[in-house]
């Protein structure tokens, strides 16, 4: 049996018992009652200067043990600059921003005290919005922006604009002055979106030994740490962080928050101290998908060449820098992808605003940049009479083609995918007849996004009993990699059944570094380290083994269980036997492995200010969606939806057609009806469950779904990440269907009712970015 | 006020505020942390147990209310090592659980709908389904798994969920 054989299966979750049974203990299961309880005081301003901040009174109320504040923690944080402090230093910045907390016996009493800090705020003008916020006399968020520690160096910066990344390639100008192309110009605005996990952030900090241990509902143990020592000015390896299964991440989790908190207060009182956010707290300051503008213009041949393509993105990454600074690089990549372009330039700014920070959310970036470049497509396709499908088939990216930034694709693979979503619809028929008498709309859309490789290591110790123990800093988020994939990877290395493989839970003490679970990296990164480890393990192994039975390793192969001789099946001995012999000779059986970026290159000069230049394993995908639209209501039904995904290799099938299923509703929400809108004072209105519209049963179709097996990926086996891509091309499909259907223009998303009937009565006004000026360059920092 | 009720077939007692949502004696009290409170309002089902038969979202049940209920949990639809309820089986071979956060209060909902409506329709299913949010699956496959499960029972002669504590 290959290795490839071996390894590709539907293996069932092995936690999937114990969560139906309500056992599993996810990390806000985990409070016991010796725990000290803390809650935070949180700004009910969005800007301010803190004018007085006294907790004396608050230490004396019943049951306090300790208040912290921002001076108890001075370090500050971020990706890319830091700028953020784990609470409030002199100024506010954000409606819900965290400014002192109280550690109590009890959550009720902790809350009493809240009412005993002594708090004068000068209120200042807030900055709403990234039009208010580019004014050339606006307030700055942050004054003191210049004296902030650079991380990353490479980023243009100024005032309100956190980050920039460009890129450009080839002679933009010269192909927009060609007398042979039409121009053509779009502009489009998205809102932020919710991520709602059922667990919300939650931590358990305690003080073991002078050192911090945070267990942890989080997608990045190694950030939690090295957030924890920056802001508590300790050296990051005097942290530990340990995470339970996580109730749901999308992103958010993907960045620290409230976690050091915790710590802190340990250290304090030298109790072990819970934190959790409630529901209306997690909503309120949930690190959301960004809200964004877009402006894209492209100059395109009567042929259909696209001869030149710019574009101008703006991204609200709120009151402090986050994920967005780290995610202007993806507009090169996802509003860059997708189609061969002769030659483009595009500006991707980062825009400080006194508004709650936003965060990473599942094809961060690329979901709102998909819509923009689809939505776009199609009014190219429009204006100078193209047929939608055949343009795209024509331009999509292939063989030797390049990216904004000059890095060449290898492979045909969006074309052929284009062709499978043929074969598909072929194979399901259309659902038009559904539509009973309302608009109906039929559309296809391409994406580009990527696997965000990087740093991971594994341990793999073989056990005398014949099982192998999985050592990583890999979480369990739900997307079943730490309990699929990874299981499945190991054991087809080494010869084992799936269930011999024992999957330790992330420890940052027990496992090496990990850039953390999200961006579709844990089979790929965490999976290639795990196959090197395996590469230790079978030489030692088979060494052994050769010593053992006298035979060359060469002539010997791992296969159930056993070391057998090379065609001589049941021959040879099994691994517990070579294992205790190797324990008595040589040692335990154990190997570790390592993996990071092969950072692919760009061309030269084509890409600044950029996290990444290049794609190292991109990843494509072709959604298809069948809408009808009432016209007297204007709600939006899906009445079909198809995906074609390039997954590399697929290792566990019907896993993969669950996160597409996921994950294609997920976007259903955000197109459709999931809303986020900011009060005149700065809060983000949507805080509940009543005002925030998730998808529920009714409102979706079961997906059909095609896997692509066989474009190049340096991933284990060829695959790639399957989980974070499915909502990729959502707003983009909906976007087109929902314009075809009702042959008006989809400029902003979510499709409301509300905004779908403005649309059909043309009383949606256009998206006006006057802070975007005409000329391209004039939007850069030069 | 002391409020006294059947828990998971044993008696409960509880001395306090009877406008204490029964989510939080369940959870801090007793330690049985399968019933969540994600939302705390009613809206997504995680929280969801049996009073007397009947599911019922916890956190909107002051416990004040169930005075002389028979309360089941998750944890009291199949304890210790007894087998599963047939919707748990069908969810675990279907591959439906992802975070799982949902599952436990997903499972009580539908093992009451699945006992009082055997002959139910797909469209039946996802109605049943509207006070339970799952934010990982998308749903379909916890309705194909129901509608397996009601398949099973019909072609078995059984109503579904016979099992009772």
């Amino acid at each position: 049996m290959s290795e490839l054989a071996a390894t590709v299966m539907n293996l069932p979750r092995r936690d999937a018992q114990d969560k139906l049974r309500g056992r599993t203990k996810y990390t806000n299961d985990r409070t016991r009652p010796d725990m000290l309880h803390a809650v935070l005081l949180r700004s009910t301003v969005p800007a301010g200067r803190i004018r007085k901040l006294d907790v004396s009174a608050a230490l004396r109320c019943p049951g306090v043990r300790a208040v912290a504040t921002g001076a108890d923690a001075p370090g500050l944080y971020g990706i890319g600059i830091a700028d953020h402090p784990l609470l409030a230093i002199d100024t506010i910045r954000y409606h819900g921003e965290p400014i002192a907390v109280i550690a109590a016996e009890t959550e009720k009493q902790a809350r009493a005290a809240l009412a005993a800090i002594v708090l004068e705020v000068e209120p200042l003008a807030p900055v709403f919005t990234m039009a208010e916020a580019l004014q050339p006399a606006a307030r700055l968020v942050h004054e003191g922006w210049r004296g902030y520690e650079v991380i990353t160096e490479g980023g243009a910066r100024s005032g309100n604009i956190a980050w920039e990344a460009k890129s450009s390639r080839g002679d933009v100008d010269a192909a927009f002055a060609r007398p042979d192309i039409r121009i053509v110009e779009s502009s489009f605005t998205v809102g932020r979106q919710s991520h709602v996990p059922f667990e919300p952030r939650v931590a358990i900090g305690s003080w073991e030994d002078g050192r911090a241990h945070i267990q942890t509902s989080t997608q990045v143990p190694w950030t939690v740490r090295n957030v924890t020592g920056r802001v508590m000015q300790l050296p990051p390896g005097r942290v530990r962080v340990t995470v339970p299964p996580v109730g749901g991440g999308f992103g958010l989790k993907f960045d620290a928050s409230i976690e050091p908190i915790t710590a802190l207060l340990a250290r304090m009182t030298g109790r072990t101290v819970v934190l959790e956010n409630t529901r209306q707290e997690e909503m309120a300051t949930c690190l959301c998908r960004e809200n964004a503008e877009i402006r894209i213009r492209s100059a395109v041949t009567a042929e259909g060449y696209i001869a030149g393509r710019e574009a101008v993105v703006l991204m609200d990454c709120g009151a402090y820098g986050g994920e967005q600074v780290f995610l202007t690089t993806m507009t090169a990549h996802t509003l860059g992808g997708n189609y061969r372009v002769g030659a483009t330039r595009l500006v991707s700014r980062a825009v400080y605003t006194n508004t709650p920070p936003n965060g990473a959310f599942r094809a961060c970036n690329g979901v709102y940049n998909t819509f923009a470049l689809e939505r776009h497509t199609d009014e190219i396709c429009e204006a100078l009479g193209f047929d939608p499908m055949a343009f795209r088939k024509k331009n999509v990216l292939g063989d030797g083609d390049l990216g904004a930034t000059g890095q060449v694709f290898e492979a045909d693979v969006l074309g052929p995918m284009l062709d499978r979503m043929e074969t598909l619809r072929a194979s399901t028929g259309t659902s038009q007849a559904k539509a009973d008498g309302r608009l109906y709309g039929i559309a296809t859309t391409v994406g580009t996004w990527f696997v965000f490789v990087g740093p991971s290591a594994a341990t793999v110790n073989l056990n005398a009993d014949g099982s192998a123990t999985l050592v990583t800093s890999g979480v369990e988020i739900g997307s079943g990699t730490m309990v699929q994939s990874l299981p499945q990877i190991v054991a087809g290395q080494l010869g084992l059944a799936p269930d011999q493989v024992i999957v330790r839970e992330a420890d940052t003490d027990a496992a090496g570094l990990d850039v953390g679970v999200g961006g579709g990296r844990t089979t790929v990164s965490i999976g290639a380290a795990s196959v090197a480890a395996c590469a230790e393990v079978r030489e030692k192994l088979l060494r052994t083994a050769g010593e053992m039975l006298q035979t060359r390793q060469e002539d010997l192969v791992l296969r159930e269980g056993r070391v057998e001789i090379t065609g001589r099946p049941g021959s040879g001995m099994s691994i517990p036997a070579i294992v205790a012999h190797a324990q008595a000779t040589t040692g335990p059986i154990t190997g570790s492995g390592a993996f990071t970026a092969r950072n692919a290159p760009a061309m030269s000069g084509c890409a600044m200010g950029h996290f990444i230049d290049a794609l190292d394993i991109p990843v494509f995908v072709v959604h298809e969606a069948e809408v009808a639209v009432d016209a007297d209501t204007g709600h939006v039904e899906v009445l079909a939806y198809r995906v074609v995904q390039d997954v590399g290799r697929a290792l566990n099938p019907r896993a993969i057609l669950g996160q597409i299923q996921g994950g294609v509703v997920q976007g259903l929400g955000y197109a459709l009806h999931e809303e986020v809108t900011i009060t005149a004072d700065g809060r983000i209105a949507q805080d509940d469950f009543e005002t925030y519209r998730l998808p529920l049963a009714q409102d979706v179709v079961a997906v059909a779904a095609d896997l692509y097996e066989g474009a190049p990926s340096m991933g284990p086996l060829g695959t790639k990440g399957a989980g974070e891509v499915p909502i990729l091309a959502v707003g983009a499909a909906i976007g087109c269907a929902v314009a075809r259907a009702i042959g008006k223009p989809v400029r902003q998303l979510p499709l409301t009712p509300p905004r779908v009937l403005r649309l059909l009565h043309e009383r949606e006004p256009p998206p006006d970015f006057p802070h975007i000026a005409p000329g391209w360059a004039s939007n850069t920092l030069g | 006020m002391v409020v006294t009720f059947q828990l998971n077939g044993e008696d409960c007692r509880f001395d306090g505020d009877p406008m204490t949502p029964l989510v939080d004696i369940l959870r801090q009290e007793r330690f049985l942390t399968g019933t969540k409170a994600v939302c705390r309002e009613g809206f997504c089902g995680a929280c969801t147990v049996h009073v007397d038969d009947e599911a019922v979202p916890s956190c909107l049940k002051p416990v004040g209310l169930v005075q002389g209920c028979a309360v089941t949990t998750i944890e009291g639809l199949s304890s210790g090592n007894q087998v599963l309820h047939p919707l748990q089986a069908n969810f675990e071979a279907a591959d439906a659980v992802q975070c799982g956060m949902c599952f436990p209060g997903m499972v009580m909902s539908l093992s009451a709908f699945v006992r009082d409506n055997p002959h139910a329709s797909r469209p039946e299913i996802k109605a049943a389904m509207v006070g339970n949010i799952c934010r990982c699956t998308g749903y379909e496959r916890i309705v194909d798994a129901v509608a397996d499960c009601l398949d099973q029972a019909r072609k078995a002669g059984q109503l579904v969920g016979g099992i009772h504590v």
